[in-house]
């Protein structure tokens, strides 16, 4: 006995077939079906085993709070564990498997752990695997997620794409039901911008299961007429496949459209799922109410499920439920699906009904049994028969499918997603969304509307008070509906007396009636605690089918209503979110921005391995044929730049230019050491504090004309910088005219540095380059290659040697570095990148960000004598004169070699006293940087020390303590090479 | 003095897009010449003061926030023309090569663009324009017309935008260019 295709009605495309698998063994069903609605057609009822007790599971639910029918879809990168069958549409050559089984669905071992159910309930784990701890990792972990568990993801890479894109509207209508569908109709009409949005793939919510007629017509077709008007009207987007899952901050929804999970191929040029952030005026939730079950031991053998979803796969998908069925209610719900059941020519055993007195008239041929419930279900795999407790005596009924009608629960999670809380309605019996919502409207039976009339009515009266609050009238929608079962709310059913099976509340997560029961006993009855106790409501369902059973057994067991009991916290997603969809295209190579010097092609053909700094790509160093490592290509670089010339990339530093009438002030202000008095067509090098007096940023300002300033930044703080200068200028001193503007990005600027880097320079430079015409620390426009370009020249140097900065405009870098490499072959030119020149500077002591850590002052770092003296005030000035900034036992800056030349060490490493203990307590202080000196034949670094320059030729232990390695080394002055031939430092 | 081979050496402008658009019916990204950018700083107040000089030495203008403007057109070294005649209070900064300017235009642009940015294109009229974030990139955007944005992104920047539109015109240019 088993569930199977009508042979008329539904929804669905008889004349297609699609064939697809569900664990290898072949199926057909119609388009317009979804993969619960077709095994079911096809009498495959049994479909998943549960997640601790591998109890056999079937169907439940016909929308997204299936908490039993997970099953994997696809194959390879492809596969998708703990797809709900009841949302995953039909496609020809679909793939299902099912979960959480071995060897087989029909005979699973895993179903023993049922035998030892008395000993697995609420906190089992948590009692059992307290002792020995080691084991808990290594051992009792991965054996229970063996055991225990849902789909397992695939390790291969997701082939597909997804995106996430922008919406805005004035109104948003989640759900298109009767509710959803005239409130935007009638907001559409009044020509607000509104975004319908479903999760299902047809429009039209609850009355595409219903048999009522609307206006005369079929519900069906009324939703169908009221989505092709909808079609027409321009300023209304439709959003199928569409769910919304949470609700943010200024009115922002999140919602994931499956735009290519119903195909077996999804297109390469369109994404598989698209994440939505929709800026909504206003929001109107229709999004209907969800069936709760009935508790009864057995109530989840296959062939029981929700008499709303035995409904829809009735009406909807022409599929009746099984050979001889009964109904349990405890409302007048329950009698709508009676008469359909008949309508459909299936033998309706019994109304098995709670009440004394049904409200509701009934002309059907079923026995209806009043006052009655049922204790227990039977059939294992299948259900067979019932146990009905009646007039105080039993009855067994010879049944294979049993539809609950337990009565309903509005579906209110995306209007407490910013923290409202749910608020119990006595005379609903059901918890209802928090009143007065800023931006959100509800509509529907999420209000604990009963009936088609009421939903449709509603959602019209509340669209137009949206729209007249947006400023627009709206006209008056009315539908006449007959047939319309209105459901008065019935208190939920909680008779459990009798019961011998388990009855249980959260399927998915198998917690039953006893389990809430023991969490009050042992103290753990608070709702939240209960969750955490038992796991109800923690399944990937969230609970959606059990929650509201749940807080009624609390409440139950507390003697107090539901209302004390309360409910725990929605949070966004409403329903599971694929890490794919929150990533979008930005993944692999897109995972973040790639920025690229306008050298990097240059660089690139010149060999570079290229690092990332930030989001920037900078050559590392070039290495050339023949050589093995890349400290052998450093090296040669080191050399090459000492002896002969080196050209380096230096375009990613920070550029800002500053003008103005007070530029000459606001950079007095911004930097610690005077610019006021440089004189045009010089640069200076600048030290800016931050107001504790610590150094923030250095770099070398030039003055181009009288009120016209070319900064350098740092190239991880250019943008820092520049928004400090922002504030400085538009918060601190208005006052001041001054303008700044970032220019990193329109200038190429190529560092030459080496004794022979005037005599290339020369060769494309047209001004006089001479130590008298061009002098240290010079800064000018000049023009090159005979007046056909023109650039910047600065005589500054991060080597120590003879060296210039030159910027072209940024189009013409690759061209002018390529002409420097040309003219410059002959003077023994080489290209070098970071890494040379970080052992460069070194090797003069010049200091970075490795040592400008934000935990040091001028004086720390042997600058103390920039800071200027006479200034009246500049950013640092006041908190720089704290006692403590001079203590003498600051870490200072001081140069540290290994005594064994042959040794190494790395930044990071500590400075401990010879002989001394490792310990932080002994803590002198902390190496900043490291490089090989390829002049001094010896690893070199700079350190920041306790006592700085007072102890230059002691010896220390450098310590490192993550590699446990101890090298002897000594305390030493931080320019290695003194002053160079004919170079000055920056 | 420079070198006979420096003096005779070819130099030549390395535009940072391929200059290739990609086109189908409903969509189209167009790489703009690079031409003169120019950053303008100045009184907020005194707008009609720029855009007098910009209409009149034929440079397309765009707000960049209060006081601040970008002029822009498609021939290349105008610069020193535009600067000359800003009167005083106004600063002029050559931007013609830190900044590329793509053109995006057809009748899906705006569900293009949705996928970059979060400004609300149906009510962003044409003239107007805002620094936003394509991706994770700031852009500055502009509405030309109806069906057509143009976009001035950092130099630094530029492939990477690019290669973001790309993916977002997918579904409009009925391919994949990853």
């Amino acid at each position: 006995m088993s569930s199977y295709r009508l042979s008329a009605g539904g929804l669905i495309d008889r004349a297609t077939s699609l064939s697809f698998t569900f664990d290898g063994r072949d199926y057909a069903g119609h388009d317009g079906d979804t993969l619960a609605s077709a095994l079911l057609a096809n009498g495959r009822r049994l479909v998943g085993r549960s997640f601790k007790y591998h109890r056999p599971r079937g169907i439940v639910a016909a929308g997204s709070a299936e908490p039993n029918a997970l099953v994997t879809i696809g194959r390879g990168g492809r596969t998708e564990p703990n797809t709900r069958a009841t949302m995953q549409e039909l496609y020809a050559g679909l793939e299902a498997r099912s979960q959480n089984r071995w060897p087989s669905l029909d005979f699973d071992l895993g179903s023993l752990n049922g035998l030892f159910s008395p000993f697995l309930g609420a906190g089992f784990y948590y009692k059992t695997f307290m002792w020995p701890g080691a084991l808990w990792e290594k051992l009792y972990e991965p054996l229970i997620r063996r055991a225990a568990g849902l789909g397992q993801a695939t390790r291969e890479a997701d082939p597909d794409r997804y995106e996430k894109t922008w919406a805005h509207c004035d109104l948003l209508v989640v759900g298109s039901g009767p509710a959803g569908l005239t409130a935007a109709l009638t907001a559409g009409r009044a020509g607000l911008r509104v975004i319908l949005a479903d999760e299902q793939f047809a429009f039209g919510g609850s009355l595409l299961s219903e048999s009522a007629r609307i206006d005369g017509m079929a519900a069906p077709d009324y939703a169908a007429r009221c989505v092709e008007e909808l079609r027409s009207l321009p300023s209304v987007r439709l959003l199928s496949r569409t769910t919304v899952i949470g609700w943010y901050d200024s009115n922002v929804f999140g919602a994931v459209e499956r735009a290519q999970k119903h195909v077996a191929m999804p297109k390469g040029h369109r994404p598989l799922e698209r994440f939505w952030r929709i800026a909504a005026k206003h929001a109107l939730l229709a999004t209907g109410a969800e069936e709760r079950p009935l508790l009864f031991g057995g109530n989840d053998i296959p062939g029981v499920m929700l008499a709303g979803a035995m409904r829809s796969y009735l009406n909807r998908y022409g599929v009746a439920p099984g050979r001889r069925v009964a109904i349990a209610t405890t409302n007048d719900s329950g009698y709508a699906l009676a008469r359909d059941l008949e309508r459909a020519g299936v033998d309706l055993v019994a109304i098995i009904d709670s009440r004394t007195q049904p409200t509701i008239s009934y002309h059907g041929r079923a026995r209806v049994m009043s006052g009655a419930r049922v204790t227990d279900a039977r059939g294992g795999k299948s259900l067979s028969g019932l146990t009905v407790a009646v007039g105080g005596r039993s009855e067994t009924l010879a049944v294979d499918a049993l539809a609950m009608a337990g009565g309903f629960s509005p579906i209110i999670h995306l209007a407490c997603h910013r923290g409202g809380k749910p608020v119990w309605a006595e005379e609903k019996h059901a918890f209802l969304a928090p009143q007065d919502l800023d931006g959100v409207t509800l509509a529907g039976s999420v209000t604990g509307a009963a009936g088609i009339a009421a939903c449709l009515a509603d959602g019209a009266a509340q669209a137009r008070t949206v729209a007249a609050a947006l400023g627009k009238k709206a006209a008056h929608i009315r539908a006449d509906v007959e047939d319309d079962v209105v459901a008065a709310p019935q208190p939920p059913l909680f008779s459990l007396s009798g019961v011998k099976g388990k009855a249980f509340v959260d399927f998915q997560n198998d917690v039953h009636v006893a389990d809430l029961g023991l969490a009050v006993r042992e103290g753990f009855g608070h709702v939240e605690l209960a969750k955490r106790y038992t796991t109800t409501g923690m399944a990937t369902d969230q609970g959606k089918l059990s929650n509201a059973n749940a807080i009624s057994l609390l409440a139950q067991a507390h003697g107090v209503s539901p209302a004390e009991v309360g409910t725990t916290t929605f949070r966004p997603f409403y329903t599971p979110v694929s890490f794919g969809a929150l990533t979008g295209a930005a993944r692999g190579k897109h995972f973040q921005p790639v920025r690229k010097s306008p050298l990097h092609e240059w660089a690139a053909k010149n060999g570079a391995v290229f690092v990332e700094a930030g989001l920037w790509y900078r050559s590392s160093w070039f290495p050339r044929t023949g050589e093995t490592g890349w400290r052998e290509s450093v090296d040669r670089e080191v050399l090459t730049v000492r002896a002969a010339a080196g050209l380096c990339d230096v375009s990613t530093l920070g550029k800002i230019e500053i003008s103005g009438r007070d530029a000459a002030t606001f950079l007095d202000r911004v930097y610690c050491n005077g610019f006021a008095k440089l004189p045009v067509g010089k640069a200076r090098y600048g030290l800016m504090l931050r107001e504790d007096g610590m150094i923030y940023d250095d770099g070398t300002t030039s003055r181009l004309s009288e009120n016209r300033y070319f900064m350098t930044t740092t190239t991880a703080y250019a943008a820092g910088v520049m928004s400090h200068l922002e504030f400085c200028a538009q918060v601190l001193w208005p006052d001041l005219d001054v303008q700044m503007a970032s220019v990193t990005d329109q200038w190429a600027q190529l560092a030459i540095a080496g004794p022979q880097s005037r005599a290339i320079l020369q060769k494309i430079v047209d001004e006089e380059l001479s130590e008298e015409a061009f002098g240290f620390l010079a800064a000018r426009e000049v023009s090159l290659f005979g007046g056909r370009l023109n650039g910047l020249l600065f005589r500054i140097s991060f080597s120590g040697e003879l060296a210039y900065e030159l910027a072209v405009p940024a189009g013409y870098g690759e061209s002018v570095a390529d002409a420097l490499m040309a003219v410059g072959e002959a003077h023994g030119i080489c290209a070098y990148g970071v890494e040379a020149l970080n052992v460069l500077r070194i090797e003069k002591g010049f200091v970075t960000h490795s040592e400008i850590n934000g935990t040091v002052t001028p004086a720390d770092i042997g600058l103390g004598r920039m800071v200027s003296r006479t200034k009246t005030d500049f950013i640092g000035k006041a908190m720089l004169a704290r006692e403590g900034l001079s203590d003498p036992v600051r870490l200072k800056l001081v140069g540290v070699m290994p005594l064994d030349p042959a040794a190494s060490f790395q930044p990071g490493s500590h400075i401990l006293r010879e002989g001394e203990e490792a310990t932080l307590e002994n803590d002198q202080g902390y190496a900043t940087s490291a490089g090989y000196s390829p002049h001094l034949k010896s690893t070199i670094g700079l350190a920041l020390v306790v006592g700085g320059a007072e102890r230059h030729g002691e010896q220390v232990m450098i310590w490192n303590n993550l590699r446990q390695q101890y090298t002897p080394g000594r305390i030493c002055d931080p320019v290695f090479l003194s002053a160079a031939k004919g170079g000055q430092g920056a | 003095m420079p070198d006979p081979t420096a003096a005779a050496f070819e130099l030549t402008h390395r535009p940072v897009l391929v200059p290739v658009a990609l086109t189908s019916p409903c969509i189209a990204l167009l790489p703009l010449p690079e031409g003169t950018v120019i950053q303008i700083l100045g009184p907020a107040a005194r707008v009609e003061d720029v855009c007098a000089i910009t209409d009149a030495t034929g440079f397309s203008l765009r707000g960049n926030g209060p006081g601040q403007w970008f002029a822009v057109g498609d021939e290349p070294d105008k610069f020193a023309e535009l600067a000359a005649t800003l009167p005083d209070g106004f600063t002029a900064i050559d931007q013609s090569h830190g900044r590329v300017r793509i053109a995006i235009e057809g009748e899906s642009v705006g569900e293009v663009l949705a996928k970059g940015t979060g400004v609300d294109l149906a009510l962003f009229e044409t003239g107007r324009a805002a620094t936003t974030l394509i991706g994770h990139v700031a852009t500055h955007l502009a509405r030309i017309s109806d069906d057509r944005f143009e976009l001035l992104v950092t130099r630094s920047f530029a492939e990477n935008v690019w290669d973001d539109l790309k993916i977002m015109a997918a579904e409009y240019l009925g391919v994949s260019h990853e």
